[in-house]
């Protein structure tokens, strides 16, 4: 059947329609599905043909929702229909039979067919077609930038860590690899970027993952990994051929390891590991032991800075407080936390008020603390001890300790104690006296503390009225006194003449050094109490009052020994008896050991120090020296296995030894230097000193030469 | 009668009677002419067979020679005038000389030379022996530039330090950087300025077992001027046997009985648990009866420790016995505690005693090499005054000596008042603890008597020079089987010294070499030519310096000595004499005659 210009123009509507649709939904599709692959590609680490997985995939789900290809001629003549009001809503009429049709429709028919063919193809195809390349580009221009997302990490956690670039360092690739990478992948903690290498020497974080692609210039059979000369690991292939290989491992141990292609062994190449530090913590606010006297405020300021590698996850402080005494102290544990958010910041200085007194702290208590941190791995660290206790001034006030002493101060002096009672008393009454009367009262006080402290100074030797900017007038009035009788020749008396002799007040009494500073110390509280009083402001003087009490405290109990009575009754002893039991049936114990030498790595070593000392000059290695080296070898490996970049150079350089055939220096010094590195140091050991031959002759004068002594 | 005697009279007699026969002769003509010529002809013969000798004094300016030896500047002798001989080994070029290969016979051929002008370093000790007697003038060349001097132990005991010491001399005008390496790695370093001489010392701790070539480089900027070998061989050494006996056991004896055991020390360890009963600890050792002390049971032992207490208790002849194994070379190390000394032994030092200071920490000082010894918590208030015949050992921070040792025959006696070391080890200073005990141990402990000492002249032996070896054994009398590398050498013994024997030998071979006295063999390192070359030109340039010094002070009768020769007149002038006025006989007869 003839198809009409009009059917003709409808049916090649659809299949452009079709078409058209199709493609911009194959665009939309490999849009999203380069998006997705992207994103695994570069953050999931997926491997690259996960796009011919997810593009038909989505493909398949796009088309699913919107059938195009189910468009019939119908569809399009509806459409045509709507969009074109010139075809009058008879368009279908060109896809029935023309026999089928009644004569209006007939009519209408011939009259659309000669519109139709000088209508405007319709937009709507050509914008499915845009919006799906519209799409497509964008996905673009996101994945584009989805790649750079590692690149920027790595950028940035450069910055911050200023990081120095992997040093490259020569290695010697076997011939049959033609390219290779290895993309170190650090664990989320680091909060590091992956990066990429074109070398085998590996630096990681722990936990790292390192991936390595190796492609061969030709197909190899097998391809292994030796990690640390024991640990065999094959290497997948990717391809039929043999020639793409791929590996991933996570890193937890510095090591070294080789390729092994087809038996074909590489060079040692070395796996070092930087470990993650936990979190360093300083207190420099308050000290290791604080007091808190009374008088000052009952509250400190703890300051403390932390530091991490990577970040800090968390802080507090862990306080215990103890109170009571004797048996009867309890402890209350408390956990303090900071209020801060530390967002894995790498460093972070805290500062807290911590009100004693809030935390139910009374006089007397001690206050124990430390800091405990988290890291963002996991790693907890906790710092010292800190010690902040609050004096207790009813202890200070009673009597215990004073009643039952000698007291050597005359009833006269009103004591310390007095003097804060009185003080406390006057401040007690400030509002209800007059201002004379306080000042006269708090000048008695000043008084009163500087007689005490006169008294107390006597202790110390000190002759002057004061010490503190003491005067010398008396003296000079000595000397003019004594200028009289003046005997001719008496030097001293010349020498005391020009000399300002005083006793030395150090040295007139007899307490040790030690009491001495302290008793010092009380005199410069009790000064300080005084110019307070002196001045009018007895509730400042009250803290030097309180601060000179504690110390005379101490004074006492320092120079007080304590002996317990004992009412023990011992039988006499019978002088007679003493030391004559039978000892016959006592055995005497006897022990004999001798020290096995288990280890014989040092002897080796060192035995195989000198064995290359020999081979500089040229002496080949025999069957012993080989067994020697082999041992050798392994305590290298053991060795390169904990620090690779110590010992790895050293083991290459002792393998090459081995085989040789000419002493190559360079090698031997540095496995020489290894071995040194490996004994350690070594301790002292008694040596006997040797002495000459001894010969008859040497005796002979030795005999002779001491009987001449006698 | 003497020959010529004879040769005269029957010249004389064959005069008379050829006169006789010419007075006689019929032709008479030229008679005068013939007799003459009979005379000659005769006195001619007569001569050809007894030599003419005559005595002669010596000119009054002698022959002189420049002789030019090794390190001498070619523009210097440039200029000079006269016969010019060079030693072999000096080596001068763009210069006519002729080359001398051995000094002494060249010298012996030319009597008439008595007086040498010599150039550059000078000659050895053994050429040097022979000019005595000549007039010799010396013109040093510079100082030559390197280590002149260096010296270091060639055997090392195990854990012992190697000492490098010598002095280097810098005469360029650049700085030189002097590293010492080992091991293939350098040890130290110093820098010696230019224009200076510099001792310079090294210290390393050897760690191998056995033979070493460490390095002396001289280093001026980028340029090697000189590596230097320093041969060291480290060896075990069986470890010394110690006796403890405790009045009690204390922990000062616990560690010390633990880290001689660690360290695999032969130790018996006794202390006292009642009365004549003792707890016995034999330690790397057989077990042997120590409820006695005796002279039979300390010869075994080259130590011993005792606290002063335990001295005391022991019975008088047991202490007469550890007095006398002193004397015979033990060591006896007696730890005091006390202010007043209880026995004779442990009184041989003065003590004194000084109230503590409280709180104040001992450190203490080794005072021999000053080494400092981190500090003790102890408050030591004992003190010991060493008179002059003792050696203080450990001193305090004061100088106030802690522990000191003197000789009592061939052993030692130390005296410690030092009461606890091991808080050493309990705070972990374990390097502390090992070195004063070692430094003590050593110190006091019986000396080892080698069975034979080696000694090699010169100091560094060249390969194709000679070297002489010289042993001392302990046994006189007896020829000592020697051997370098397989090759039998035959000693000779000393004329005073019975037990001295010496060989010489001429190494073929650089490196080590392999020295065998009897049944032991030891190490021996020959040098290259051209090792410490420096250290050689100096020594050359030493020996001649005193050699024309000590060549001054005889020098008066060098001059008085009058330098008279035989001469002998040639037998040709006779012959030719004898030959003429024979011929003119003859002539006269057959021609003129006729």
């Amino acid at each position: 059947m003839l198809k009409t210009e009009g059917q003709h123009w409808i049916r090649s509507l659809r299949i452009r329609w079709i078409s058209f649709y199709l493609a911009g939904i194959t665009a939309t599709a490999l849009a999203i599905a380069l998006l997705l692959s992207v994103t695994g590609f570069y953050l999931l680490h997926l491997p690259a043909w996960i796009i011919t997985i997810i593009f038909p995939l989505v493909l398949a789900i796009l088309l699913f929702c919107k059938p195009v290809w189910k468009t019939t001629d119908l569809d399009v003549s509806r459409f045509v229909n709507n969009h074109y009001p010139e075809l009058e809503e008879s368009a279908d009429l060109l896809l029935q039979n023309e026999t089928e049709l009644s004569m209006l429709q007939q009519l209408q028919r011939n009259k659309i067919e000669n519109i139709i063919p000088n209508l405007v193809q319709p937009k709507e195809p050509f914008k499915r077609l845009s919006i799906g390349l519209a799409i497509l580009l964008a996905a673009l221009i996101i994945s584009f930038g989805i790649t750079k997302i590692p690149q920027l990490n790595q950028t940035a956690s450069a910055s911050r860590t200023a990081k120095s670039p992997i040093h490259s360092i020569k290695e010697n690739i076997p011939a049959e690899i033609s390219t290779f990478s290895a993309t170190i992948i650090p664990p989320a903690y680091t909060g590091k970027g992956e990066r990429k290498q074109k070398q085998f020497t590996i630096t990681a974080e722990t936990g790292a993952t390192v991936n390595w692609k190796i492609t061969t210039n030709i197909g190899i059979k097998k391809l292994t990994l030796i990690f640390n000369d024991h640990e065999i690991t094959p290497l997948r292939a990717l391809n039929a051929a043999h020639t793409e290989w791929n590996f991933s491992k996570t890193i937890n141990k510095p090591g070294f390891y080789q390729l092994n292609l087809d038996g074909k062994k590489s060079d040692l190449y070395q796996i070092e590991v930087i470990p993650d530090l936990p979190v360093t913590i300083k207190i420099t606010q308050p000290k290791p032991h604080t007091t808190i006297d009374i008088g000052q405020p009952q509250k400190f300021n703890l300051n403390v800075s932390l530091t991490d590698d990577y970040g800090i996850n968390d802080a507090f402080i862990s306080a215990t407080m103890a109170s009571g005494k004797g048996e009867g102290v309890s402890f209350t544990e408390k956990k303090l936390s900071f209020n801060t958010a530390f967002d894995n910041k790498k460093s972070i200085t805290l500062t807290k008020l911590i009100d004693l007194k809030s935390l139910g702290m009374k006089p007397g208590d001690e206050l124990y603390f430390f800091i405990k941190a988290m890291d963002n791995h996991g790693q907890p660290s906790r710092s010292d001890v800190y010690f902040v206790s609050i004096v207790d001034t009813a202890e200070l006030m009673s009597l215990a300790g004073m009643t039952n002493g000698v007291n050597l101060v005359p009833e006269y002096f009103r004591s310390e104690r007095q003097i804060i009672i009185d003080t406390e008393k006057l401040l007690k009454e400030q509002a209800t006296l007059p201002a004379a009367t306080f000042k006269t009262r708090s000048n008695d006080l000043g008084i009163d503390q500087k007689l005490l402290r006169l008294r107390y100074g006597q202790f110390l030797g000190e002759e002057n009225e004061t010490e503190i900017g003491g005067d010398h007038e008396e003296h000079d009035e000595h000397a003019e006194h004594k200028s009289g009788e003046e005997k001719f020749g008496d030097v001293s008396a010349i020498t005391d003449k020009y000399a300002h002799k005083h006793d030395i007040a150090e040295d007139a009494t007899f307490f040790e050094p030690e009491m001495k500073a302290q008793l010092k110390a009380v005199l410069t509280e009790m000064w300080n109490a005084e110019l307070r009083l002196r001045t009018y402001k007895p509730q400042e003087a009250l803290p030097y009052e309180y601060k000179a009490l504690r110390l005379l405290k101490d004074l006492q109990q320092k120079s007080r020994a304590y002996v317990a009575k004992t009412t023990v009754k011992v039988s006499a002893l019978k002088p007679e008896k003493r030391l004559s039991g039978e000892l016959d049936k006592i055995t005497q114990p006897v022990q004999k050991m001798a020290f096995e030498q288990k280890e014989k790595r040092t002897a080796y070593l060192k035995t195989a120090l000198a064995l290359l000392e020999k081979r500089k000059i040229g002496k080949n290695f025999n069957e012993q020296d080989r067994f020697l080296l082999g041992e050798t070898e392994k305590y290298m490996i053991g060795a390169a296995a904990d620090q690779p970049a110590t010992y790895l150079t050293a083991l290459t350089s002792l393998r090459k030894l081995g085989v040789a055939s000419k002493p190559m220096l360079r090698d031997i010094d540095v496995v020489q230097q290894a071995i040194q590195k490996m004994i350690h140091i070594e301790l002292a050991k008694p040596q006997p000193q040797s002495a000459g031959p001894a010969s008859v002759l040497y005796q002979d004068y030795f005999n002779n030469l001491n009987k001449a002594g006698r | 009668m003497e020959f010529k005697y004879i040769a005269i009279l029957a010249g004389l007699l064959l005069l008379a009677f050829l006169l006789y026969k010419e007075l006689h002769r019929a032709n008479r003509a030229r008679l005068i002419w013939r007799i003459l010529a009979n005379i000659v002809a005769l006195s001619c013969f007569v001569l050809l067979i007894v030599p003419v000798r005559y005595k002669t004094h010596l000119k009054q300016n002698p022959d002189e020679i420049i002789l030019l030896t090794r390190g001498t500047n070619a523009d210097s002798i440039a200029k000079l005038k006269g016969k010019k001989y060079a030693l072999a080994s000096a080596t001068i070029q763009n210069e006519k000389s002729a080359t001398l290969s051995d000094l002494s016979y060249f010298l012996k051929s030319n009597p008439k030379i008595r007086k040498l002008n010599i150039y550059g370093y000078g000659l050895s000790k053994a050429d040097l022996e022979n000019i005595k007697g000549y007039q010799v003038n010396f013109h040093p060349s510079v100082n030559p530039n390197g280590i002149i001097a260096a010296h270091w132990p060639a055997k090392l005991k195990t854990s012992d330090a190697l000492n490098v010491q010598g002095t280097y001399q810098n005469t360029g005008n650049q700085p030189v950087k002097l590293v010492f390496k080992g091991l293939g790695k350098p040890v130290d370093s110093t820098t010696v300025e230019a224009g200076t001489n510099k001792s310079f010392s090294f210290k390393t701790y050897p760690k191998q077992t056995g033979k070493a070539i460490y390095e002396l480089i001289s280093l001026q900027k980028n340029d090697t001027l000189a590596k230097e070998p320093v041969p060291v061989e480290v060896n075990d050494q069986a470890p010394m046997k110690v006796l403890i006996l405790a009045s009690f056991p204390d922990f000062e004896y616990k560690f010390l009985k633990n880290w001689l055991y660690e360290n695999q020390y032969p130790l018996a360890f006794r202390s006292q648990i009642s009365k004549n009963k003792f707890a016995s600890d034999f330690l790397n050792m057989d077990s042997v009866n120590l409820n006695q002390v005796n002279a039979g049971l300390l010869k075994k032992f080259d130590i011993l420790i005792i606290d002063e207490e335990e001295l005391a208790a022991i019975s008088p002849v047991e202490r007469s016995s550890i007095a006398l194994a002193v004397d015979n070379g033990m060591g006896l190390l007696i730890r005091i505690t006390g202010s007043k000394p209880l026995t004779t032994l442990s009184g041989k030092s003065t003590r004194f005693e000084i109230p503590p200071l409280k709180g104040k920490t001992l450190n203490l000082t080794l005072a021999e090499d000053h080494f400092r010894f981190s500090p003790l918590p102890l408050e030591q208030g004992l003190f010991l005054r060493p008179n002059q015949n003792e050696q203080s050992i450990v001193t305090d921070a004061s100088g106030k000596t802690v522990l000191s040792s003197n000789i009592s025959g061939y052993g030692k006696i130390s005296i410690s008042s030092i009461s606890s070391t091991y808080n050493w080890i309990l705070s972990g200073e374990k390097t502390d603890y090992a070195t004063y005990w070692s430094k003590l141990l050593a110190s006091a402990a019986r000396k080892r008597n080698d069975i034979q000492s080696v000694n090699i002249i010169p100091q560094f032996p060249v390969v194709n020079q000679r070297m002489r070896i010289i042993t001392d054994l302990s046994v006189a009398d007896k020829s000592p089987a020697l051997k370098i590398d397989g090759v039998q050498l035959h000693p000779r013994q000393n004329m005073e010294l019975p037990f001295q024997w010496d060989a010489l030998y001429w190494p073929q071979n650089s490196g080590w070499a392999n020295l065998q006295v009897n049944q032991t063999i030891g190490q021996l390192y020959i040098y290259e030519k051209n090792d410490w070359r420096a250290l050689k030109y100096q020594q050359t340039l030493n020996d001649t310096h005193q050699f024309i010094k000590d060549l001054i002070k005889n020098d008066t009768k060098i001059k008085l000595a009058d330098t008279v020769i035989t001469e002998e007149i040639s037998i040709w002038w006779f012959f030719t004499g004898f030959l003429l006025a024979a011929a003119f006989l003859w002539y006269e007869a057959r021609i003129l005659a006729v």
